[in-house]
């Protein structure tokens, strides 16, 4: 519960700072997020690619800008700034990884995200159907180490799941099962998916 | 018509995660174009990206440090309202709209494979009934495709190989289990046996992202092999 409280808190405090920077280009706020988002980001990079620190200082860096420029865009009502900053250092990853020649063609993470980011007529309604920080941190703790595992997999690690399967020597359905029992678990999709 | 088929939540957060490969990507972003509770679900998943990635052990910087960074920041152009990508085609002047573009009903997601629209791309015949263009190869080597039926097509009995993803963008078509509409997405597997046909009073388009260069699969690829059995070669 204490924990719970100085997550609030700290959320709290972060969209603060990130409005500052967003509304009156506060370079004291903008500090206090580079200190806390730089060592996340960093490890967001090195769990897909542990020992690529240089790869992992140039996505901060990244990320970070990319925080200063559109820290004017950010809509506190529509996502917290966790989310905002998982988005922004979720593209830069998948751009990075396509400027590297890893892929063969010239769709980029705007293409794929960049239309979703406003979310129809209806901001209230979209606001409503976030889910609270502490809900998603209670059934995280409350998943099974199996389906935690795969879901770090997915998400931090950036594995497809076809090689999730061969990673953790699992069949591929086994993989996709545990992460609909984990979501159903977790509450987290509306409308029976 | 509603949209009865979505992604389902393994689908949907390995996209929401990034670690979909790009052509399977691009076909849920065009489903999520269509479908606003698969929009909502997609916003929970992130929500979920950003919790997890609270959970990492931070890694702090020996290297980079703010002054550094605010050097980079305050050298850098002057930023219009939106940031624009440095190596980025500006391609939207006009205001955002989530609903697939009117004039040339080509979902945003797409419209940088299909420019001008489905006529203007290069269509090759594969049989009497169904046409082909393909839009491009992704980093796993999935082939990203849209295939044009024309009305009341249908197919011999088929089976799927690997994941195939089919999502209707105009028109509709019908198998066993119901009718599928534009903004419907379909997740195949080897264990899916089904026979589509299109409906009569249209032509039906689909986007279809497909094992490549195996042999030609996917939600409908089996309409052509029994041609291909034959020593028919789509040219």
């Amino acid at each position: 519960m204490v924990q719970a409280q100085q997550k609030a808190d700290q959320q709290k405090q972060l969209k603060l700072w990130l409005s500052a920077v967003g509304q009156s280009r506060d370079r004291a706020a903008f500090a206090k997020l580079f200190e806390h988002y730089v060592p996340l980001i960093r490890a967001y990079s090195l769990a897909q690619e542990p020992g690529a620190t240089l790869v992992a200082d140039d996505l901060a860096q990244e990320v970070m800008i990319k925080i200063w420029n559109k820290a004017g865009s950010y809509n506190s009502s529509l996502a917290n700034t966790n989310t905002w900053v998982f988005t922004l250092a979720r593209n830069a990853r998948i751009d990075a990884l396509r400027r590297n020649g890893r892929y063969n063609t010239n769709i980029d993470a705007d293409d794929l995200f960049e239309h979703l980011e406003d979310d129809g007529p209806d901001p209230f309604q979209a606001a409503q159907t976030l889910m609270t920080q502490e809900t998603i941190h209670a059934g995280l703790a409350q998943l099974p180490k199996e389906q935690a595992d795969v879901l770090h997999k997915v998400y931090l690690q950036g594995r497809s799941h076809q090689q999730a399967s061969e990673e953790l020597r699992l069949p591929l359905g086994t993989i996709k099962s545990r992460i609909r029992l984990a979501l159903k678990k977790m509450h987290l999709l509306m409308g029976g998916q | 018509m509603a949209i009865t088929q979505h992604p389902s939540g393994d689908w949907l957060s390995a996209y929401a995660a990034g670690s979909l490969p790009l052509g399977q990507s691009l076909c849920v972003a065009a489903h999520l174009e269509y479908c606003s509770q698969c929009r909502q679900n997609y916003s929970r998943l992130s929500q979920l990206g950003g919790e997890l990635m609270q959970t990492l052990e931070p890694a702090p910087s020996q290297k980079l440090s703010l002054e550094a960074l605010m050097a980079r920041i305050d050298t850098q152009p002057e930023q219009p309202p939106q940031d624009i990508e440095a190596e980025g085609l500006d391609l939207s002047p006009e205001p955002r709209q989530l609903s697939p573009d009117n004039n040339s009903g080509v979902p945003r997601s797409l419209r940088k494979l299909i420019p001008n629209g489905y006529d203007k791309l290069k269509w090759s015949r594969i049989s009497w009934s169904i046409r082909s263009a393909e839009l491009c190869r992704d980093d796993k080597g999935l082939k990203v495709e849209l295939l044009r039926i024309k009305p009341g097509g249908a197919s011999p009995k088929h089976t799927h190989l690997g994941d195939e993803l089919t999502m209707v963008l105009q028109g509709s078509f019908s198998d066993e289990e119901g009718v599928y509409h534009a903004g419907d997405f379909m997740a195949c597997d080897q264990t899916d046996t089904h026979t589509p046909v299109a409906s009569v009073d249209r032509e039906c388009i689909c986007l279809t992202v497909t094992q490549a260069p195996i042999q030609l699969s996917g939600f409908f690829g089996r309409w052509f092999n029994p041609l291909l059995r034959r020593g028919y070669t789509p040219s």
